[in-house]
């Protein structure tokens, strides 16, 4: 109100330029930067992909090149490694993204807590592991879990009268491996739920305190439902991370070769075997496969998550 | 009413008293609970300090302590003799074993050598040897000698020097345009650019190499890593526009009135208010840049002077077995964002907003 009486009372030059500094074409100008990054480094090269799913594109003979139909999408439903791939990556993050949701709610819940000396060092050091890069982290799980000399038989299992390990290459202990290096990664997740539960307003805690709500009862009732937009966002961060991509923090490749296990397989076929129309149909594959997945959550977000002001 | 007699004071500062007793026992162990879980979390990060410093011998041995160390040594007759704990019937003995035996063993007290040998019945190799701290650098002198390190550390520096230029300013200016300005299509363009987050990079990856390396021929220079990261970042985008929104649009509107520019009020209205968003997407940025593996394994495995530290400590880990040499290379590549994280820990990652409720 007060900025349209100003704009009445002021002359017609001041008006303009208050128009001017809000416009569409600004506006545009602007985020032109992004748009010109997204036609170049997304969009051109998705549909260049989509493109050369359709052909057999060899690197080395990049002549003979020819369009081959869905003859690539055909030989995907016989690759026994494509099944495999996709049933080990689900398999993943049912294993990794609850526990690290759980994880890091509770230490977000631990280390919002006022009576918690040096909170702000206790977070710092609980978010150091996220930062530590991958190429630090993949060796110290293979020295730390080794059966013979490793830290876990020697000074944690054995103590505690469990039997440990003794095959590093097994399924038990690669899951293992994953599952605690999942938890080695919850530091951004955490971070972002600490600041939402900062957030959640005193005096609702309060007034439920004096209602004889106990602390249970007040982090279940009150705090989770308000943090679900930070449980949402931290749920995409570890989503995503199954899949290989990155949100907030990258600490490069993860196990071998790749971001993830269908990563490390679409490079094989890049850079080993050259194929890349048969790569570019295995990306689109996985692609699919991803955005499948958002869709759904995003669209059943409504259903849980809180959001305060629908404006924004 | 003879009840009413009794004085409740007495009863109410008892209480009192007690209650504030259970109330600091609780906040203890509670500190102490918390302590202790972040000692078991980050228990693996003792394994690395500590291999990183051991000599190779230690690795293979299973009674080592977890510390650096070696067994005690004694020189006897000219030779360095190992000291173990020998059992005898009176008790525990640190004996230097100078004849082993599969039955019998001959040893010499390192305390008195010339009260001569004694005998113990028994296989030597079932003892328990006796250790002293000892630590070495030599694992990282290997690293030094056989990586060009400054150099890796200056083309690291570099590169995120060039890019956090890059990045800050393009998603800076972009995260302004979508927290203040109309848009055709509305929000659509916002949503658009949080959708790409979510796309995996594989799927841009085959075209974006094949027009890098073999279309404009950048393989082999910093190019590739670099150019992309001037055309904004979603994720930073993102970060910032929820941020610079949080801020009243009053006060920008304020300036426009007064007749700045969008650029002069971005810099001087909406960047002043901005610091920690700022630094945490630049920390962001600094981390990314420092654990960078993939573009630098793509374009730039032919150029040895210009890979980046972490890329260089990859190669490293993938010629080296030994888990001491791994765990040195470990050590020296997290240092340095460990150290930047301590250094910023009051500014990173504080206040973000994540969606409009918070603040």
């Amino acid at each position: 109100m007060n900025i349209e009486r100003i704009q009445r009372d002021s002359p017609p030059t001041a008006k303009r330029r208050f128009r001017l500094g809000y416009d569409k074409t600004t506006g545009l100008l602007l985020i032109s930067p992004w748009l010109v990054g997204f036609f170049l480094f997304k969009l051109l090269p998705i549909l260049a992909s989509f493109g050369l799913s359709f052909t057999n594109f060899y690197l080395l003979e990049p002549g003979q090149t020819r369009f081959v139909g869905l003859e690539n999408y055909a030989r995907l439903l016989e690759d026994e490694a494509v099944g495999f791939l996709i049933v080990a990556t689900i398999s993943t993050a049912i294993s990794t993204i609850p526990l690290q949701l759980v994880a890091s709610t509770l230490l977000a819940a631990l280390l919002s807590s006022p009576r918690l000396k040096a909170r702000t060092a206790l977070r710092t050091l609980f978010f150091l592991p996220s930062i530590i890069p991958s190429v630090a982290i993949l060796f110290m799980w293979f020295g730390f879990t080794d059966p013979n000399v490793g830290w876990l038989n020697r000074f944690i299992l054995r103590p505690l009268g469990l039997t440990g390990f003794n095959d590093l290459y097994s399924d038990a202990a690669y899951a293992l491996l994953i599952a605690i290096n999942s938890l080695w990664a919850i530091g951004p997740g955490m971070l972002i739920m600490l600041a939402a539960m900062q957030s959640v307003s005193s005096e609702i805690q309060e007034a439920a305190r004096v209602d004889g709500a106990g602390p249970l009862l007040r982090f279940f009732r009150i705090t989770l439902p308000l943090i679900t937009p930070a449980i949402f966002f931290a749920l995409v961060i570890n989503l995503i991370a199954v899949f290989g991509g990155v949100i907030l923090l990258d600490r490069g490749n993860t196990f071998r070769g790749g971001a993830s296990p269908f990563d490390s397989y679409i490079t094989y076929w890049i850079f080993e075997r050259w194929q890349l129309g048969y790569a570019a149909s295995l990306a689109w594959l996985f692609f699919a496969l991803v955005m499948v997945v958002i869709v759904i959550l995003f669209t059943t977000s409504h259903r849980w998550v809180y959001y305060p002001d629908r404006g924004d | 009413m003879q009840t009413q007699s009794t004085p409740p004071k007495a009863v109410v500062p008892h209480t009192y008293v007690s209650l504030r007793r259970w109330e600091l026992l609780g906040t203890a162990l509670f500190n102490l609970l918390i302590l202790t879980l972040l000692i078991a979390y980050l228990f693996p990060i003792l394994y690395i300090i500590s291999t990183a410093f051991m000599e190779s011998a230690q690795l293979r041995d299973r009674n080592a302590p977890p510390y650096p160390a070696r067994q005690v040594r004694f020189e006897y007759e000219g030779k360095e003799r190992m000291v173990y704990n020998v059992p005898f019937a009176e008790g525990q003995r640190q004996l230097a074993l100078v004849a082993p035996g599969r039955t019998s063993s001959e040893f010499v007290d390192p305390q008195n050598p010339e009260a001569g040998l004694i005998q113990w019945e028994g296989n030597w190799r079932i003892l328990v040897g006796v250790y002293e701290f000892h630590w070495t650098w030599e694992n990282f002198n290997l690293l030094f000698r056989s990586l060009r390190l400054p150099q890796m550390l200056r083309n690291t520096w570099l590169l995120a020097f060039i890019t956090e230029i890059g990045v800050l300013l393009s998603s800076i200016v972009v995260a302004y345009g979508f927290a203040r300005f109309p848009l055709p299509g509305g929000n659509f363009l916002f949503y658009l650019m949080i959708a790409t987050i979510l796309i995996p990079e594989n799927v841009t990856l085959i075209p974006t190499y094949y027009i890098f390396a073999r279309v404009l021929h950048w393989d082999g220079s910093w190019l590739p890593l670099v150019v992309p990261f001037f055309f904004g970042n979603a994720v930073y985008i993102f970060l910032l526009r929820q941020n610079f929104r949080s801020i009243p649009k009053e006060m920008d509107e304020a300036a426009m009135l007064d007749g700045a520019g969008p650029i002069r009020t971005l810099f001087s209205v909406i960047l002043p208010q901005s610091w920690p968003v700022v630094i945490t997407v630049s920390l962001l940025h600094f981390f990314y840049m420092w654990n960078e593996t993939r573009q630098a394994a793509l374009y730039l495995s032919t150029r040895r002077d210009l890979i980046p530290v972490s890329f260089g400590i990859q190669n490293f880990q993938s010629l080296s077995p030994v888990i001491n040499q791994l765990e040195a290379s470990a050590l020296l590549i997290m240092i340095v964002p460990v150290l930047v994280l301590l250094l910023s820990q009051r500014h990173f990652m504080r206040n973000l907003v994540i969606t409009g409720a918070e603040r």
